[in-house]
Order: C-alpha cells, then structure tokens, then sequence
C-alpha cells in the first residue's frame, strides 16, 4: 500500500532565516498525526510546505503523487480565518464556494456531519470561535478529502468545544479513513486523540506512535523545563494541562 | 417622459449608465470586500494622464486612458508582489505621480480645453456610439468573467491560502480583477468622471449590506441600487439642468443616508 504522506529532506527559509530543516518522515496508513513543538519550531511552517503554500527544498508526495495531481483529496481548516465580520455571507454560501454547482454537492450533509446544519442560514460573521472552526472544517470535508490538514484549529476554543471538535476529527479518521495531520498546543488533546506524533524545533526532534514517543524527554527537548505534562495522568482522562509553548525562535510557528 | 426617451443622445446616456451601473456595482463588492477603495480612487485620478496623452496625440482619450490604467494596475499588483512596501504607499506614489504627469501633458496644449473638464467631472450626455460600443462589450466582458468566478473571487477575497487549495491561482485572478477593475473605472468616467467615478463603486454595496442578510440579497440589492441611482440621477440632473455624475452620486448619497437611518432606528427598535 501506498503512503499516504512522504516528506524527504524538506527545508524551509524566509528571506535567510532557517524556519525548517532536513525533515524527513512517513506515514504509512490513515491516521491522526499531532505535529507539535514551541512557537517558532516550524509546525505551521510545514504544514504550509506540505500544502504547497511556501517554497520549499526537498521533496513532499501525497498517496505517492505531487500535491498538485492530488489537490481534490485534500481537505484544509487554517489557524485564523481573517474576514470582515460584518460582510454578509452565511454558512451555506461559504460552504459552497468551492462547488462549481453547489446542488451536487452534500452542503447539507457536512453541515449535519459537523453539527451546523441548523446554523446554515445564519451569517459567518455572527458565528462563535468553535461554530465558526466546526464551519471551516464542513468547507473542508465538501469534496470528501482523504488527507485533512488542521492548524490549530481550536485555538481560541473552550476546552468543552476542543473536546467536541477533537471527537468529530476521530471519528472522521475512524468511520471514514481520513487520514488528519493536525498542528497543536494541547499536548493533552494531542495525548488523547493522535495515533502518531511529529515533534518539531526547526528539525525533526522525534516522530512516532504518540504515547510511546510523547516522553518527559522528549517534551523536555521541545519545551525545556516550562513543561510539566505527565503522560501518564491523561490517558483517557480530560485534559488539565498543556505545554507552556517556550521561547519564540522565529517566524512562522 | 416619453419624449425624452426619444432622444438618440438620452438613449444612449441610459444604456450607458445602466451597463456601467450593472459593471461597477458589481465589483464594488469585491472592492468592498478587500478594502480595495483608495486602489480604486487611484486608479480613477491616474487615468488622468491616461486622458492627457491621448489629447495630447489626437488620440482617443477613452482608449489611452483604458492602456494606461491597465498597465498601471499591474505595476501596482507587480510592486505589491515584489517591494515592501505597502499597497497604501505604492497606490499613493503611482496615483500622485500619475495625475502630476497629466497635469504636465495638458499644459502643454495650448488654450481652453472642454474635454478636459469632461473627463474630470464626467459628461455622460455627451456620450458617442463609438463609446457606447465600447463600454457595452468591455463591460460584458468583464461581467462574464465575474459571473462565471464569483465563488473563487469571493472565495479569494476572504483566504488567499483556502482559495489557492481549491485550485484558484491566487496571483492570476488578482491580476486579472485589478486590470479588469482599471478597465471598468476607466470606462465610468465617461459618466461620472475621474473625481466621481468610484462613488457607483463604494455607495450602492455599502448600502446594500445595512439590509443584506445573504451575499445573494447583497448582490441583488447592490444591482439595484446601482441601476435605480444612476438612472434616478440622470433623469433629474436633466429636468434641473445640474451636473450629470455629481447628481448621480449625491442620488446614491441620500439613499445610503436614508438606507443608514433607518437600520439606526430598526437596530434601536
């Protein structure tokens, strides 16, 4: 079987300044895979350099082919959706904006899948943080992606509305096959909810099946002494803590 | 009434009005929508020396004027790409410079210029077949294309990065709606002129979205507005014997003054 994401020797640079270098990994089969680390560390960085969205040197391959021969198969919830507020557009427009004909397509559906149906009418701009993250992820999920790329997509949520999101994104994953590769902060909801983890500091730190790779050590290498997360007390549990992001290395974190 | 229409040079006035009613309010949303109102104020006062060279060389004024704010747009999207400066900046530099550059060509005509007041303040009664023509199959055009990608243009408009991963070609399309934007304001001054012009961009839409709770309802009002504006404003600057363009803007002024006092009054209610 083909892997669903391969990413060799990718590197990254901003008018000089290194945001990424050599990283290398794979994924085999669907899963969630946490990308994590500090602020600066390069975690949005890739995610853009896999989605095409910054140049880049190396090479990314998604289920084998370039991103451009795949790009229908990609689903995409960005960290912050900067719109103007008051611009009237409601959430079945916005969900159709990617539909040549949007009667085609199930708007209706995604909505339902994310528990927004009954917000379709109501204009985007009217919307809480968490509706407006669950809105963004129905306009991702419209063309039935297989790979899904979320950067921290519930920042600025209350934890109730993280939980909810997160149990969506799992059974997505689990009912569907949809392989989800998600930047976070909350190593609590990244113990709970991720099969692999990537770990970042500008290279790759560590990467592998999340509880084995999520160590004290390996959060001590991302986070220094700012982290106090202990695996252990979160397994199955509600989250009580997340990494102290540490000290801002760079641009695009 | 009936007369008037009757009229070869008011017939032309309104069909010209109403297509660059249709075109500019149009894309007064996508203006709105990214801020874009200094680009296309700019742009409008640029024309200018557009205008000038064409008087200058026995040309048509109309058709200088289109080449060089099309070429204009995409300096201003090529240094937008390019420098780091911001649009703001770039806008103000090229839009000055550009109107300083048109005062110099004019001056260099010698004795009274009529057309020059035209161009400045608009003369949609003196409107040509020839200009007609123009502004009817340049305005179809341009409304083509906002029709047929009026989800990826809106799309781009609030996510560059959405937009791109939905196979939108970000730089493309903006190129394409700043060149088409020059073209369209370029085409409007014949009726409102280079200081009245982007009024039928900005008022209809902004008083649309006072009442719109849809981008569909947006879009219909704004037409509406528009074509209701411009018409209203013809017909009155011709019983008052008043400025065409200047009435059509202070007509779409009272509407915006009427359409915001009464969503005050509703919202407090």
């Amino acid at each position: 079987m083909a892997p669903v994401l391969e990413v060799k020797d990718l590197s990254v640079r901003f008018a000089g300044i290194t945001a990424l270098e050599h990283v290398s990994f794979a994924i085999e089969k669907e899963a969630i895979i946490a990308v994590i680390g500090p602020n600066g560390s390069g975690k949005t960085t890739l995610l853009k350099a896999i989605l095409g969205l910054v140049p880049y040197e190396g090479e990314v391959r998604l289920f084998s082919r370039p991103l451009r021969q795949v790009l229908p198969q990609v689903g995409y919830v960005p960290q912050r959706f900067a719109f103007d507020p008051t611009f009237p557009l409601t959430v079945e427009e916005f969900i159709s904006l990617t539909c040549r004909s949007p009667e085609r397509l199930p708007v209706h559906g995604v909505l339902a899948e994310v528990g927004m149906n009954e917000f379709k009418g109501k204009l985007i701009g009217e919307l809480s943080g968490g509706q407006l993250q669950r809105v963004l992820l129905a306009h991702a999920l419209l063309h039935r992606p297989r790979i899904l790329f979320l950067d921290e997509a519930t920042s600025g949520i209350d934890i109730e509305g993280q939980g909810d999101f997160y149990s969506t994104i799992q059974r997505l994953n689990r009912e569907h096959g949809v392989t989800v590769m998600m930047v976070s902060h909350e190593i609590s909801m990244v113990y709970n909810y991720s099969d692999r983890i990537i770990c970042l500091n500008r290279d790759l730190v560590s990467h592998g099946e999340t509880r084995s790779t999520l160590t004290a050590e390996v959060l001590r290498k991302l986070y220094g002494e700012n982290s106090s997360f202990q695996p252990h007390d979160h397994a199955a549990a509600p989250p009580r803590f997340d990494a102290a992001p540490a000290g801002n290395k760079g641009h695009h974190g | 009434m009936a007369e008037l229409l009757q009229l070869p040079f008011m017939q032309r006035a309104l069909l010209a009005g109403l297509v660059l009613g249709l075109l500019l309010s149009q894309l007064g949303i996508f203006v709105t929508l990214r801020r874009m109102a200094f680009f296309s104020d700019g742009i409008a006062h640029a024309a200018l020396a557009g205008a000038a060279i064409g008087l200058l060389t026995r040309r048509d004024p109309l058709h200088t004027a289109l080449i060089f704010s099309a070429l204009l747009a995409a300096v201003i999207f090529i240094l937008e790409k390019k420098s780091r400066l911001p649009i703001d900046s770039i806008i103000g530099i090229l839009f000055t410079s550009s109107m300083a550059l048109g005062v110099v060509l004019i001056s260099l005509r010698q004795g009274y210029q009529p057309e020059l007041i035209g161009y400045l303040f608009g003369n949609i009664l003196a409107i040509r077949v020839a200009d007609l023509v123009l502004i009817v199959l340049l305005g179809a055009a341009i409304l083509a294309f906002l029709f047929s990608r009026r989800r990826k243009l809106t799309l781009l408009a609030l996510d560059c990065e959405m937009a791109a991963l939905a196979g939108v070609n970000p730089d493309r399309y903006e190129l394409l709606l700043y060149v088409m934007l020059a073209c369209a304001l370029v085409l409007g001054i014949r009726v409102l002129g280079i200081v009245l012009v982007s009024a039928i961009l900005i008022i209809p839409v902004s008083t649309a979205r006072l009442f719109s709770r849809s981008f569909r309802a947006l879009s219909r009002w704004t037409v509406l507005i528009a074509e209701f504006t411009v018409l209203a404003g013809i017909f009155l600057s011709y019983y008052l014997d008043l400025p065409t363009g200047a009435v059509i803007v202070l007509t779409g002024s009272a509407l915006f003054s009427l359409a915001f006092i009464t969503s005050l009054l509703l919202r407090r209610s």
